[in-house]
């Protein structure tokens, strides 16, 4: 909460914050919870005006009531669905990744996360016809494999030239520069970028954990603190601008050797949806092919450990027209 | 919403000392001069005007680094790879060793890292007019593994093997100043014993950098050793992580090759024994590219086993007293064999490279 500062509110002039001030009271917050009896005489100043300057703030502060009916509307108006561009994922996603929301992804190394959101944006830029905004903060983004994924959608070179040019980058390898560039976005950023092309329906961070795990454990908790911070302006932002956050975590394995998405629990209220990827192992000889597994782990649609197999090919191999077309009209209506 | 002081790129001592005078938000410091601000939060005048720098730069400096992916794509065009000389695996990678990217080399003992290593050190080298990069070479040891005498021996080959390629002027003048000596000029070896010294040297490194632009392969050989045997696992896994943002930013921002080298551990599960990359499971997810050396009997086998940008595949090499080179497949003279492949990578280098 703010700073107590003359003008915030009427009757709260300079005399009173210095008088304030003296007795300990600097924000909002500690006027709110303070005894108000004892502050007045304290400052000697009287009860009601404190009274009345505390009614003020807390209106300042207070957050507003949205009947439900409202908020279906609204839901009803504005959230889109984005399929994915695989029918396999889709399913598991209930038809896609919704606005508003976080998507996890997570799995072991070559489990084929930064595939998916190779995929999911080439998909959203061309199919769609929708601005991503693309965080890397692994240098894994390889232009090129976009270009090869977009070959396979259509031969046509401007299309390419012109849904590359929807893919909007952020190369950031600390968090610092990330939490820079997602408060920017949320302070009007992500319009901007919107002017450019179409508006932006997706923002994809790969990888979350990549910024956060080098803060975790250690001794102080600056680490905890920053990663609530990033989830916090990622959850405002999906749903202020009614985007779709796609994110990549890394896997831990727990005592037992079962493989869970890392950053611990507190983390794993953060995302809406998480999905584990695992690459689907045969015998050594054949040695490891394309096809993925995916497990939901939780979800507040779908029941959890449904598990889908698919092939990561599937972005850059051609399909055929209708079942694009099909996508189209699911997400638009 | 409004953003927290605390995730401000500041040190934790002056973060606690806002928050203890009730600054909790940046919108609360916007409109403080700096000597009201060191007033009121007991900060020194230069502390003070650190905060307000970092408070008033939001929203102004985000659009650095951001680019489009039309954009990277023209970026990674006009990045040349550094060419490993077998022809397979340049293939594999689609024209060897990507710069920007990090890669680590993973493979059991004597399977042919450090060789590798090696290699990439001699042919980053390689002048551009060849289609090479024409690079220096900064090779951090921490094994001791790292051999002159190898290095000249691959020098001498990949010289041998440029100057039977010399056709215009250009080559000739380049094939002047390429020699063994200013191969070995051009390799900065730093010699590190544990992982204090090498987070330290990595830490310098940006440095060192921008001191020497042309320098274009980081070699870390290799990562594992420092940190294998470590008692606190978790101080561990933090560790590595800032290494590989580290090298990851060094790599982005100075358009460098990094490539590490680690070593191969056995986990047991299930009863079965199976040999994987050491480090752990998190530190896997950060190189860029991880390249598997392994044997298949008496053969050699790289595999490329995480890449965001190519097929998983599985190729042949073999290492001959030239260095790092495609497997014979029939019995030809080794001397011979080589050559002709090579002739055959560099030449689509160059074409690529034009």
């Amino acid at each position: 909460m703010a700073v107590l500062r003359e003008g915030l509110c009427p009757g709260l002039n300079e005399d009173l914050v210095h008088d304030l001030r003296a007795a300990d009271i600097k924000t909002v917050e500690d006027l709110v919870s303070s005894d108000l009896e004892e502050l007045a005489q304290k400052c000697s100043v009287s009860y009601k005006a404190l009274f009345a300057i505390r009614r003020v703030l807390l209106a300042q502060h207070t957050a507003f009531p949205v009947s439900g009916a409202d908020l279906y509307e609204e839901l009803l108006s504005s959230t889109a669905i984005l399929s994915t561009g695989n029918p396999s994922l889709d399913k598991l996603l209930d038809s896609g990744l919704y606005t508003g929301e976080i998507t996890e992804l997570s799995g072991g190394p070559g489990s084929g996360k930064s595939q998916v959101c190779f995929g999911v944006a080439v998909h959203i830029s061309y199919q769609l016809k929708q601005s991503v905004i693309y965080m890397d903060t692994t240098g894994g983004l390889t232009a090129s494999r976009l270009l090869q994924m977009l070959q396979a959608e259509t031969s046509n070179t401007e299309e390419q030239m012109e849904a590359l040019q929807r893919i909007h980058i952020f190369r950031l390898f600390d968090v610092y520069s990330v939490l820079d560039c997602l408060y920017n976005l949320r302070s009007g950023g992500l319009q901007q970028t919107s002017v450019a092309g179409g508006s932006v329906k997706a923002v994809i961070v790969d990888s979350v954990s990549a910024v956060i795990s080098p803060l975790l454990g250690g001794k102080q908790n600056e680490g905890m603190s920053l990663m609530i911070q990033v989830a916090g302006v990622l959850k405002a932002m999906a749903k202020d601008f009614n985007v779709a956050v796609l994110v990549t975590n890394h896997v831990t394995r727990s005592g037992s050797g079962e493989v869970q998405p890392g950053l611990g629990v507190s983390w794993s209220h953060i995302p809406r949806t998480r999905i584990l990827l695992e690459r689907v192992e045969y015998a050594v000889s054949v040695g490891r092919s394309s096809l993925c597994s995916a497990t939901l782990f939780k979800s507040s649609r779908q029941a959890c450990h449904i598990k889908e197999e698919f092939d990561l090919q599937c972005w850059s191999r051609s399909k055929e027209r209708s079942s694009g077309k099909r996508k189209l009209d699911e997400t638009n209506s | 919403m409004q953003r927290a002081v605390s995730s401000l790129a500041l040190s934790p001592s002056v973060k606690v000392k806002l928050a203890s005078a009730g600054f909790q938000f940046t919108a609360d410091l916007r409109h403080l001069k700096p000597l009201q601000l060191s007033k009121e939060a007991g900060l020194s005048q230069q502390e003070a005007l650190e905060v307000l720098q970092a408070a008033r730069s939001e929203g102004a400096g985000h659009r650095e680094g951001a680019l489009t992916a039309l954009e990277l794509l023209q970026q990674e065009e006009e990045m040349r790879s550094i060419i490993t000389f077998s022809s397979q695996l340049d293939a594999a990678l689609g024209g060897g060793l990507p710069v920007g990217k990090t890669t680590e080399i993973c493979g059991a003992p004597g399977v042919g890292k450090t060789q590798l290593c090696l290699q990439l050190a001699v042919d980053v080298q390689v002048p551009p007019c060849f289609g090479g990069v024409g690079g220096q070479v900064i090779y951090i040891d921490t094994e001791g593994s790292f051999l002159v005498q190898r290095v000249v021996d691959l020098a001498t080959a990949v010289i041998r093997h440029c100057s039977l390629l010399v056709e215009d002027n250009d080559q000739r003048d380049a094939m002047t100043s390429f020699t063994v000596e200013t191969i070995l000029s051009n390799i900065f070896l730093v010699r590190c014993h544990d992982y204090v010294e090498l987070l330290a040297e990595l830490h310098l490194l940006q440095y060192f950098l921008l001191d020497h632009p042309k320098a274009c392969l980081l070699v870390v050989d290799s990562v594992a050793f420092p940190f294998r045997h470590f008692d606190d696992l978790l101080q561990r896994t933090r560790l590595l992580h800032s290494v590989a943002q580290q090298l990851i930013t060094m790599a982005t921002r100075h358009s460098i090759a990094v490539a590490l080298t680690n070593q191969m551990t056995t986990r047991l599960r299930g009863g079965q024994s199976q040999l994987v990359p050491a480090l752990g499971e998190s530190w896997g997810h950060t190189p860029t590219i991880r390249l598997l050396l392994h044997w298949a009997g008496p053969r050699r086998l790289a595999a490329i086993f995480k890449s965001p940008g190519h097929m998983d595949t599985t190729i042949q090499y073999q290492i001959t007293s030239d260095g790092f080179r495609d497997a014979d497949e029939s019995e030809q003279p080794q001397s011979k064999r080589p050559r002709t492949h090579n002739d055959q990578s560099a030449g689509s280098q160059r074409e690529a490279g034009c």
